[in-house]
């Protein structure tokens, strides 16, 4: 793992010491060489975890997201080139270097082999993340947001601190792999059920769960680029990453905690989908479209048979691909309008085809067009929602029509239709846009040609 | 840690100063530097109100549309927005006014005059349109209406408009007449006998044909309409900030015509709204301007770049709109027109029209252009009221005449406003600007602003969000016909 923390770690000193010419190149490009590396633990015989030391190990749950994450950071640095032009050098660096801290902290959360090592990590990522929507974002509600993300989530965490050490003192090591042999079933008594509710409840704000979703609109809307990319694509997914792993110790409890959960995401994917039917704002239609397919993970993480847990790991890589794409295509509209409404920005087909096409691919991967690997992810959800109960079909349905709805209204008000004069001039797509949107794209068709990669250790 | 290595430097040779000071950021007032940390700390703690930097009477650092201007055109173009935004709150409108007490706007200070009797038919439809709104203001949730609030009154006096023409002009006057009744505005024409038959106090020498509104003509009041309005407006979620505006920041792009022209576009990415009395300002990141500033819209095109090239050019054509000082004169006549007389244009260009209902007239005229008063300050001229309103006044209307003889003048009180006058042909700019893309006009309308004011908002607002005038077309007022030198004549301007 060091081989891929340590240039991480040594960004920062890169980034200070570049020259501002080159400052951008020089971190875009050691950043993919980066990602390169964390290509080689895809390779897998059996299921056997790569455990590279006592603190670090990868497995095929951890492994599609750690690649993921140090795939994004060129992408993010390539998405803040523009909006940062205008920062002086020095403030350019300092967020190139939050961006850098962000990763380090995510990329070892990924590998941690302990649940400690684990929580520590999860919760030293928010203060970067902070940094990051609290200094660089756009308008005043900003601190609003800042404030939100931050007390939602510490809030949850905090019983999950607990939870650990009691845990840690009852089984002696919170190592993940020992877990998986020496973990006592946790018999349902209340003590337990607080217990269950102490560690899940961190990670159900992370997700977000449907009633505790209301930091997600506010943090991305006011977000810049690279924190609502890093926000949608990463962050999100360790609420994912850790219910998978902490469902180990948890059992049985968890057969009948889990109830309520998967009402109020079964219920909340629906609910989250038809506000977005509403939406005027497009980065918030994007936000609202996130909290609908976590709930479809969270609804699948607690059903905890293996269909599910294949469908809930490739959703999340699906998702994370394309939610960051959409936030970077709604952003190369708010540089050319300063303004994310809607209304204002009509009718971009006819004078930025290419972006048109990145917008239709983005839009088809949102609403799971099959074979993408989000309809993979979503099939095998439901199917297992389905064997879980037969009434949920009715609400998955309703959610995959309206999440085809919503995403094919954000296309068509975005692409078709009159324009309005002062968009008739807009600046033409840039290189830099277009690689951007093909980078995440490419992934995609990748993945939809071989999905084994992202289903998961059950797979 | 890092400034320091940045300026301690690598190499050798550039350790210019030792590590123990800093470069000019230490003051030695020590204890007040720990005060004021510790009252940043104890304001941000709960409970505490947030003192560090109150905000509170700035814009916001965003707003989708911001309209330069809050007079009735302004409020008007906020209106349609708002009204014709598909979802709620979808689009988030601001309204930056140089003065909250409307001192010098030019709708406060008008004769509130409404007539259909234009030539162009796009100004009869404007005006069709407007009395309709007017006629229909508080219907619930259709125009004005607001929850728990008093119904708007404009005090709309249905007396009609009436136009007086000499013998060279009666021709033209019927040919207008005729494009009036077609677009459906009700007007009558009137020979002399059958004027004097019906305004028996009207001395009928010189004048031809007469043609008269017989219905939605008159006058109302025109600060009720703007407080309706802003009241509506302030509902409907519009934020106001009195300010001014007094920088654009723009970018320019350069791009090529089909007829491999260089052309320079602008694009206004920010407004800077200054507060009064003070420096501060507020940049207000925004998406469309809409300049609706009426008398100052000159200026305002000024700052956006807007004539600023070689003249004859597309670059170089200003906007052509400049404040002109009008006067109007109250003046009480108990021998007067009474209580039928309606808003008269003579043949002279002086008009008249009664004021409440105590005999008391008011009215004016337009200056010719050799006697412009300056601009600078609203004082108002009275020797211009004797010399020239009141000859041909007292002229028209025999009754007027007792104004002449007492010494000191009978006008009660007079005062003078601003016309936005579009210098190049007196009729008003619509529509977005060909060079900088994201300035929509909705100004110069030299005098007939007030009366047109639904219809105007309601078509920019069209322009805006669905690219094209759907109901009125006013393409015919859009800014390139200053530079195409294709002017739009119309009547004679009071």
């Amino acid at each position: 793992m060091l081989k891929i923390i340590i240039p991480t770690i040594m960004l920062l000193p890169l980034t200070w010491w570049s020259k501002p010419s080159m400052l951008w190149i020089n971190t875009t490009s050691y950043s993919f060489l980066i990602s390169i590396i964390t290509l080689f633990s895809l390779h897998n015989h059996n299921d056997a975890t790569h455990n590279f030391s006592t603190l670090f190990f990868t497995d095929q749950l951890s492994t599609p997201l750690l690649i993921l994450t140090s795939w994004l950071l060129p992408l993010m640095l390539i998405a803040s080139q523009n909006h940062m032009s205008k920062e002086t050098v020095v403030r350019k660096k300092l967020f190139i270097s939050m961006l850098v801290t962000l990763q380090v902290s995510l990329i070892m959360t990924f590998s941690a082999a302990e649940l400690m090592f684990f929580y520590i990590l999860f919760e030293a990522t928010l203060i970067p993340t902070l940094i990051i929507i609290t200094r660089w974002g756009n308008q005043t509600e900003r601190l609003n947001a800042g404030v939100y993300f931050l007390f939602y989530t510490l809030v949850g965490s905090l019983p999950l601190l607990v939870a650990l050490m009691v845990k840690r003192n009852q089984l002696g090591s919170l190592n993940i792999m020992l877990l998986m042999f020496n973990s006592p079933p946790l018999n349902p008594s209340l003590t337990n059920q607080l217990m269950w509710l102490a560690c899940m409840m961190a990670f159900m704000v992370k997700m977000p769960l449907y009633g505790l979703h209301l930091w997600l609109p506010k943090a991305h809307v006011e977000a810049p680029i690279a924190g609502s990319m890093v926000l949608a694509a990463i962050l999100l997914k360790l609420g994912g990453y850790g219910m998978m792993r902490l469902t180990i110790i948890l059992n049985p409890t968890s057969i009948d905690m889990a109830y309520p959960f998967i009402l109020l995401s079964l219920w909340g994917m629906v609910m989250t989908s038809s506000i977005c039917l509403r939406q005027t704002d497009l980065k918030s239609l994007i936000a609202y479209s996130s909290v609908s397919h976590m709930a479809l993970v969270i609804a699948a993480i607690m059903i905890q048979t293996p269909w599910s847990f294949m469908g809930a790991t490739a959703l999340m890589m699906a998702h994370g691909l394309t939610s960051s794409l959409l936030f970077c295509l709604a952003n190369t509209n708010y540089e050319r309008i300063h303004s994310r409404t809607m209304l204002l920005a009509r009718g971009l087909q006819s004078i930025l085809p290419l972006m048109a096409t990145w917008w239709l691919l983005a839009s088809l991967t949102n609403l799971a067009l099959p074979p993408s690997i989000n309809f993979i992810g979503e099939l095998y959800i439901i199917i297992s929602s389905f064997s879980w109960s037969n009434f949920s079909i009715i609400l998955t349905g309703i959610n995959m029509l309206v999440t085809a709805l919503y995403t094919l209204y954000m296309l068509i008000m975005t692409q078709r239709g009159s324009m309005s004069h002062h968009m008739k001039t807009l600046l033409p797509t840039f290189t830099r846009e277009s690689t951007l949107m093909t980078l995440h794209l490419i992934p995609l068709i990748l993945l939809t040609m071989n999905p084994k990669f992202i289903m998961g250790h059950l797979y | 840690m890092f400034r320091r290595v940045l300026q301690l430097g690598l190499g050798p040779g550039r350790l210019t100063r030792g590590l123990g000071t800093r470069r000019g950021s230490f003051t030695l007032d020590w204890e007040a530097q720990v005060l004021e940390v510790k009252k940043k700390l104890r304001s941000i703690l709960p409970g505490e109100p947030l003192e560090l930097h109150d905000t509170s009477h700035l814009p916001p650092e965003h707003s989708d549309v911001v309209i330069v201007g809050g007079g009735i055109l302004g409020l008007s173009v906020a209106f349609w927005l708002k009204k014709l935004e598909k979802k709620r709150d979808a689009i988030r409108v601001l309204v930056v006014e140089q003065d909250h007490t409307y001192s010098k706007a030019s709708t406060g200070l008008s004769v509130g005059g409404i007539w259909q009797q234009f030539s162009l038919p796009e100004n009869i439809q404007l005006s069709l349109f407007s009395i309709n709104f007017l006629r229909n203001i508080n219907v619930c949730a259709e125009h004005l209406a607001v929850v728990d609030a008093p119904p708007v009154d404009l005090k709309f006096n249905p007396a009609g408009y009436l136009v007086l023409a000499s013998e060279k002009d009666a021709a033209s006057l019927e040919n207008k007449v005729r494009v009036q009744r077609q677009e459906g505005a009700k007007i009558c024409l009137m020979s002399a006998e059958q004027l004097q038959n019906k305004f028996p106090w009207i001395n009928t020498e010189g004048v031809a044909l007469a043609s008269y509104g017989m219905e939605d003509e008159g006058w109302f009041d025109p600060w009720s309409l703007l407080h309706g309005l802003r009241r509506k407006v302030q509902s409907m979620g519009v934020l106001f900030c009195q300010g001014e505006v007094t920088r654009f920041i723009t970018s320019s792009s350069h791009m090529e015509t089909s007829s491999r022209e260089e052309v320079i576009l602008k694009r206004i990415h920010e407004v800077h709204v200054k507060m009064d009395n003070s420096l501060e300002y507020q940049p207000v990141e925004c998406a469309v301007v809409i300049n609706a500033a009426g008398a100052w819209s000159g200026q305002i095109a000024e700052l956006a770049g807007i004539g600023n090239g070689p003249p004859g050019t597309l670059q170089g054509t200003k906007l052509p709109v400049e404040p002109r000082k009008r006067y109007v004169y109250l003046w009480h006549c108990p021998q007067g027109p009474g209580l039928e007389a309606p808003l008269v244009a003579d043949t002279s260009g002086v008009y008249f029209r009664r004021e409440g209902l105590g005999s008391n007239y008011l009215g004016g005229c337009s200056p010719t252009e050799e006697e412009e008063p300056d601009p600078a300050n609203l004082e108002v001229d009275h020797d211009f009221f004797q010399k020239k309103v009141l000859p041909h006044l007292a002229q028209r209307v025999p009754a007027f005449e007792t104004l002449k003889c007492l010494m000191h003048p009978q006008v009660h009180s007079a005062w003078a406003g601003y016309y936005d006058y579009n210098t190049f042909d007196q009729n008003g700019v619509v529509g977005p600007h060909p060079l900088v893309v994201n300035m929509y006009f909705a100004t110069g309308f030299s005098g007939h602003g007030l009366q047109h004011a639904p219809g105007i908002g309601r078509a920019v607002a069209e322009m805006v969000l669905q690219g094209g005038f759907e109901t009125i077309n006013m393409s015919p007022f859009l800014f390139s016909r200053f530079y195409l030198g294709e002017k739009l004549q119309d009547y004679n301007i009071l």
